[in-house]
């Protein structure tokens, strides 16, 4: 069975292999960094163009803003890389080597992981030119990565099960939104706090940080366990 | 043969509800004292709270029946799946509905986007698009895997609903399993209620209420699951009745 040791086990080879596979596509092809990169700024530019230019008020929901950003160009990094591998059949592929299949979710999870991240330090920067926000403070960056294991954990499982539907596409932003803001709330209320000029105490983004960690764990244990039963045909 | 059997235990069930749900109306309207504060609005309360119980207990009954099948495929426990979603759903929406018509009164609001409330509405959502996923997929096997599947995925969800509601500050009383800290966020609704089933009639309402709701789930369960398995009978006889007639004109 799986060892978690993590020097040459097989279960980690597995896990490495996948996200190399991963970086190499999109070293060759620049498809969904990009994608994501010019949505997300089309996306802001449109959020200026509905807040009238008011900087005001575009400041005050500046991290609500980012996260909604993060989410929807989210949604389409996940749609890019799964439906590449449906329609290359690269997934029938790796499903035939011998291994398991919680290390192919891993992996997926870190390759798309990674993906929005970098999104996500374009934006930063984005939003500290646009905005004024001292978006670059490293708690909000742990923040900001905590939230981003959760939702692409989530989204990973749930959009391997949207593809192969007849709505495919479609179907993912109706089923993923509802279940990431359960998280995505608590990660916005701890980003928001570390918004003022000074340092929130700890003891006041404590409550919502735990419970950011507690989805991930919870959301990356029922996907580790379940991603079997979403791939085999 | 069997399932006339289970209509005779169903019937008995569905009139034991029906007497079950009076006697917890009466005792909410004749039983309960008056509370102080809030008057008669307060009896809501009753109604609220079992609708919300159910709508948790549905949502985990609705888990269960996933894990099972994934661990054995058998069709019963899919359509135990769905049919408690479909239950949990409705309760749901009551338990938002009559919260709503206290809110008024009680926040001189029908709406606050505070986070339980937020959550409660993400948590309807999440349930509602269950049946999009169900619908998107015509492989019966493959439905039920994938939507067992899914209501694991979304009882994540609504674990971190349940921790968020009682640790982040909120307007909203917490009933089941509160701490001190969201009590003290919940000041205004506190003094209203919250430790404020103060006499011991209020708490035997209360019970009598949750137990008739959990009785209605229960009855809403057993008759959903027996349409479920009319209809799988009545597809069954519809395909042999069309190879039939192919066969005949062969």
């Amino acid at each position: 069975m799986t060892s978690f040791n993590l020097n040459n086990s097989p279960f980690w080879a597995a896990v490495w292999a996948i996200v190399w596979k991963d970086l190499q596509i999109e070293k060759q092809t620049r498809q969904t960094i990009s994608v994501m990169s010019m949505f997300s700024l089309a996306t802001v530019i449109m959020f200026n163009f509905a807040l009238e230019a008011n900087l005001a008020a575009a400041r005050q929901v500046a991290t609500g803003l980012l996260w909604s950003t993060i989410l929807l160009a989210g949604t389409l990094g996940l749609n890019r890389s799964l439906a590449i591998e449906r329609e290359n059949q690269t997934m029938e592929a790796v499903l035939m080597a011998p291994i398991q299949r919680g290390a192919i979710y891993l992996g997926k999870v870190i390759g798309i992981t990674l993906f929005t991240l970098i999104l996500e330090l374009i934006l930063i920067f984005v939003f500290i030119i646009f905005f004024d926000k001292p978006l670059w403070r490293p708690p909000v960056l742990l923040v900001l990565f905590l939230g981003t294991v959760g939702y692409i954990a989530a989204g990973v499982i749930v959009t391997s099960m949207t593809i192969q539907t007849r709505t495919r596409e479609v179907l993912l932003p109706v089923l993923l939104l509802p279940l990431s803001l359960p998280l995505v709330l608590p990660a916005a209320m701890a980003v928001a706090a570390y918004m003022f000029p000074q340092t929130p105490p700890f003891a006041e983004v404590q409550s919502p940080i735990s419970i950011v960690i507690i989805y991930d764990l919870l959301m990356l244990s029922a996907g580790f366990l379940t991603y079997h039963y979403v791939v085999e045909s | 043969m069997e399932l006339t059997r289970l209509n005779r235990n169903i019937r008995i069930l569905n009139w034991v509800t029906a007497v079950a749900l009076v006697i917890a109306l009466g005792m909410i309207f004749f039983y309960a004292p008056v509370e102080r504060t809030m008057g008669n609005v307060q009896r809501i309360f009753y109604f609220h709270v079992a609708s919300a119980w159910v709508g948790a207990v549905a949502f985990f009954v609705a888990l269960a029946a996933g894990l099972l099948y994934l661990r054995k495929p058998d069709r019963k426990w899919d359509t135990v799946a769905v049919a408690s979603v479909e239950i949990g759903l409705v309760f749901l929406t009551m338990a938002t509905v009559a919260g709503s018509v206290w809110g008024k009164p009680a926040w001189n609001t029908w709406w606050e986007w505070s986070p339980r409330l937020t959550l409660i509405t993400i948590a309807w959502l999440t349930y509602a698009a269950y049946f999009m996923l169900r619908g998107a997929i015509e492989d019966e096997e493959k439905r039920a895997r994938f939507a067992a599947v899914y209501v694991i995925v979304a009882f994540v969800t609504i674990i971190s609903t349940y921790i968020s509601i009682r640790i982040l500050r909120d307007i909203h009383p917490v009933i089941f399993g509160g701490t001190l800290e969201s009590a003290q966020g919940a000041e205004q609704g506190l003094q209203e209620f919250a430790p404020g089933l103060e006499s011991t009639r209020m708490v035997i309402t209360l019970n009598a209420s949750v137990a008739a709701f959990s009785l209605l789930y229960v009855a809403w369960l057993a008759n959903r699951i027996r349409l479920q398995r009319l209809i799988d009978q009545t597809n069954a006889l519809k395909i042999r009745l069309v190879a039939r007639l192919q066969g005949g004109n062969a």
